[in-house]
């Protein structure tokens, strides 16, 4: 049993010899789907990338009591300061706060008359970059009431924007993007299964024969499913090998000002899917083209 | 038949295929060995082909009009009859090529009105198919087209090498054995399919017009060969319209078909019939 598996494996590797020219343009014609679905699905990923490279950037106004004593505003100070991702903290004194205003305001923002009764509390602005492997459910709101949760502060305001855009994005994945993937998905099959269908026209005669001579299903259709997986680890391997060229010669295409975005290759998880999905398609229309 | 002289089968073979008399006899010898060698234990039943009030339609044509007969084990049958009588259609029908949904038939044991998809499979490896136009792989050798109908049963490597050579051998292609098909004339081509067929000693052997493109004398070698299975025990349904091929095996049962009917059973019958041709 196992020696005529591998009698009939080594029989699909051979067959390769008889029809070399329609093989060898199944081969492409995997190869160049495996390429446009890489193509398409590393142009996601980069997207997917920048926004949650963005989306992790987020920053906190945070205001304290009117009534905080200065060491206890800068024990706070020092809490937040040790918070995790924190990119910048800004703080601003009563005094430096109203400064600040005036100057923004420019020439009709003379504030001195406010001087010794000055109203603004303790104040400051706290900008984190939280990485994407961190940005797990809540993390926002999670940062939120961590600041909120400090003795002395009153209120905390955030732009949630990016937050949102980045929650927006993954609701579009989810609604749209996902849908378009698995339609090319269909397409990527019908493109394998019927340039492998047509390249078995060429075997219809062996498949005939070995059916008359009392073959059962299975023996005929093994050599075929051996060259279905030969075609489809090869031609996966042709389109990646492709992707790769194709992707060392644009990946500083959009690395200038104001973009500065490097455009990343796929990671070796999702190569190894699309290689894994083309080899079992190619697999299935061999299985099915003898039906 | 075969006096010494060299015989061309085709003008496109002159250079390829010649050979004599008693290169024949030595073919035929050979064959008896291998016979011998692959003689079968008898079957349980004598009955190797009963059809019932068999009938089959592509659409509006009835191909086959409620015909019935038997067939003996060890019996060699002849189906006649002009293009479209359906003796082809009978002959698909009796390897599971074509459903029978009307009529009974069973073949080898089998029951042909219930036979499942699986079965199908184990029915040809009882029954030796020959077609007018060979059906084997030209890019394929000698040897490999034979080996085919072994390999499919799963028949351990040596006792498949020793089988295939010997038939091989009794078929007078032993020097091409390792030659790819296309290499091959007419003739060599359907002596390898007949090889391929008897290789695995069927019970039956069902031949659609097996001579069909070959020349009178290589008709006749083929023919010696089919006798010689059938001498040993082989049934026979040879589906032909070729008088010389009837002449050959003149004890043979000549069932004659005309439009999906059977007109006459019987060696006698035919045999006027074709007078009448004539």
């Amino acid at each position: 049993m196992i020696g005529q598996l591998f009698r009939l494996t080594l029989r699909g590797i051979a067959d390769f010899g008889l029809h070399p020219v329609a093989q060898l343009l199944t081969l492409v014609a995997v190869g160049m789907v495996t390429l446009l679905t890489g193509l398409i699905i590393i142009g996601l990923h980069n997207i997917n990338v920048e926004l949650l490279k963005s989306r992790g950037e987020v920053e906190f106004q945070v205001y304290w009591k009117a009534d905080t004593k200065t060491e206890d505003v800068l024990k706070d100070w020092a809490v937040v300061r040790k918070l995790d991702y924190l990119k910048d903290f800004k703080t601003f004194t009563p005094e430096n706060a109203l400064t600040e205003l005036a100057t923004t305001l420019g020439e009709t923002g003379d504030f001195s008359w406010l001087a010794d009764n000055n109203p603004l509390p303790y104040s400051g602005l706290a900008s984190f970059a939280v990485p994407p492997e961190a940005q797990d459910e809540g993390w926002a709101a999670r940062l939120l009431t961590e600041l909120k949760s400090l003795p002395g502060v009153d209120k905390v305001h955030y732009t949630p924007f990016q937050a949102d855009l980045a929650q927006g994005w993954m609701t579009i994945t989810r609604v749209i993007v996902w849908p378009i993937i698995g339609f090319l998905a269909l397409i990527v099959s019908l493109v394998v299964y019927n340039t492998i269908k047509l390249s078995l026209l060429t075997r219809l005669d062996e498949v005939e024969i070995l059916s008359l001579v009392g073959a059962s299903p299975a023996y005929v259709r093994w050599p075929l499913l051996t060259g279905g997986f030969i075609q489809g680890v090869f031609g996966s391997a042709l389109g990646i090998g492709l992707l790769a060229l194709v992707h060392s010669v644009t990946a500083q295409t959009l690395n200038f000002p104001p973009f500065f975005i490097e455009i990343q290759f796929l990671p070796y998880d999702q190569l190894g899917i699309i290689a894994g999905a083309v080899t079992l398609v190619s697999m299935a229309s061999s299985w099915v083209a003898v039906k | 038949m075969f006096s010494g002289q060299s015989i061309v089968t085709t003008s496109e073979d002159k250079d390829q295929f010649h050979f004599k008399a008693d290169e024949t006899l030595k073919v035929i010898g050979l064959l008896q060995v291998f016979l011998q060698y692959c003689v079968q234990a008898g079957t349980k039943s004598r009955m190797m082909v009963k059809v019932d009030r068999l009938s089959y339609n592509f659409g509006a044509y009835w191909a086959l009009k409620d015909i019935s007969f038997t067939l003996g084990k060890g019996e060699f049958l002849f189906l006649t009859g002009h293009s479209g009588a359906g003796k082809t259609t009978l002959l698909r029908m009796l390897y599971g090529a074509l459903p029978v949904n009307r009529g009974r038939a069973s073949v080898a044991g089998f029951q042909l009105n219930n036979l499942r998809k699986r079965q199908i499979p184990q029915l040809r490896r009882k029954v030796g198919v020959v077609f007018q136009d060979f059906k084997i792989l030209p890019k394929r050798t000698v040897f490999d087209n034979v080996a085919m109908a072994l390999e499919v049963r799963g028949m351990p490597r040596m006792n498949l090498e020793r089988r295939v050579r010997a038939i091989v051998r009794a078929m007078g292609l032993e020097t091409k054995s390792y030659s790819t098909c296309e290499r091959l004339s007419g003739g060599e081509q359907q002596r390898v399919a007949i090889a391929r067929s008897m290789v695995a000693n069927p019970e039956l052997i069902l031949a659609d017009e097996p001579t069909g493109n070959l020349d009178f004398d290589l008709t006749m070698h083929l023919m010696d060969i089919f006798k010689q299975f059938h001498t040993y025990g082989t049934s026979v349904i040879m589906a032909t319209h070729s008088r010389e091929v009837l002449d050959c095996v003149p004890e043979a049962r000549i069932l004659h078909l005309q439009d999906g009917c059977i007109v006459t059973d019987g060696e006698s019958s035919i045999n006027e019939e074709n007078e009448e041709d004539d």
